[in-house]
């Protein structure tokens, strides 16, 4: 099944609600996907199909070689936002 | 369980505060009184957000100060405030007018107080709330009809 991993600093709570609201997004379109959270030191090691996290921490992944998708949102639980950017990359790995 | 919820214990409306810092020093303090944190955790937060960026602004308007356990937390806890002058914070542009911090002891326990934060953002309450002028007016924002 299609992982999808939220990060952010302490990874429990801006990443969890994160995951929160990517899971009303995911049951709206109608996609079934594994969610977890973490935090951003333990995201080298981690396995995902696709990574979602706050703007904040773009360049600080700039140091992982992530070899799957990486989303960065303005605002962690803006379904809004979540859908518009979530959608095309479900569309590219064939989850939608 | 004590500080899951709301209360006028944890609840301080219209707080002035010159800094983010500060901000997060009185809604922090709440916890600590609450017996949910030691005042370290409420140090870590405010170390964290420097280190790491405001990873605590969720939405617009809205913080939720938090950090991880081992700095202090006992038990699952949170409070609200909302501040009579928005503070800002290094790295967003938007102001901040309602901070709820909270305590957790394991990545996953305190996912109720998480969904309240979330149902307020999508039920669209934050900047109601923000205006609340007594405990009796932010029950009566935040009740589900």
């Amino acid at each position: 099944m299609l992982q999808i991993l939220t990060v952010c600093g302490a990874g429990l709570g801006s990443s969890f609600a994160c995951q929160m609201s990517i899971d009303a997004v995911l049951k709206e379109l109608g996609v079934e996907a594994k969610l977890d959270h973490t935090d951003i030191s333990s995201v080298g090691g981690a396995k995902a199909d696709i990574i979602l996290s706050g703007k904040n921490f773009e360049k600080q992944f700039e140091r992982y070689n992530l070899d799957c998708p990486t989303i960065f949102l303005d605002r962690l639980v803006d379904k809004n936002e979540i859908r518009e950017k979530l959608t095309p990359v479900l569309k590219e790995l064939g989850a939608l | 369980m004590e500080g899951l919820v709301l209360t006028e214990k944890n609840v301080k409306l219209q707080v002035s505060a010159d800094s983010w810092e500060e901000a997060v020093r009185i809604g922090g303090q709440l916890l600590v009184e609450q017996g949910c944190a030691k005042p370290s955790y409420v140090e870590g937060i405010i170390r964290a957000v420097k280190e790491l960026g405001p990873y605590i602004i969720i939405s617009d308007g809205l913080a939720m100060p938090h950090t991880r356990p081992e700095e202090g937390a006992a038990a699952i806890g949170c409070s609200l405030i909302t501040l009579k002058e928005p503070v800002l914070f290094e790295g967003d542009d938007c102001p901040v007018k309602v901070m709820i911090c909270f305590s957790a002891v394991d990545s996953e326990s305190h996912m109720d107080i998480l969904k309240m934060i979330v149902e307020f953002v999508e039920r669209g309450l934050i900047d109601d709330i923000a205006k609340a002028e007594t405990y009796e007016e932010l029950l009566e924002i935040i009740k589900t009809k």
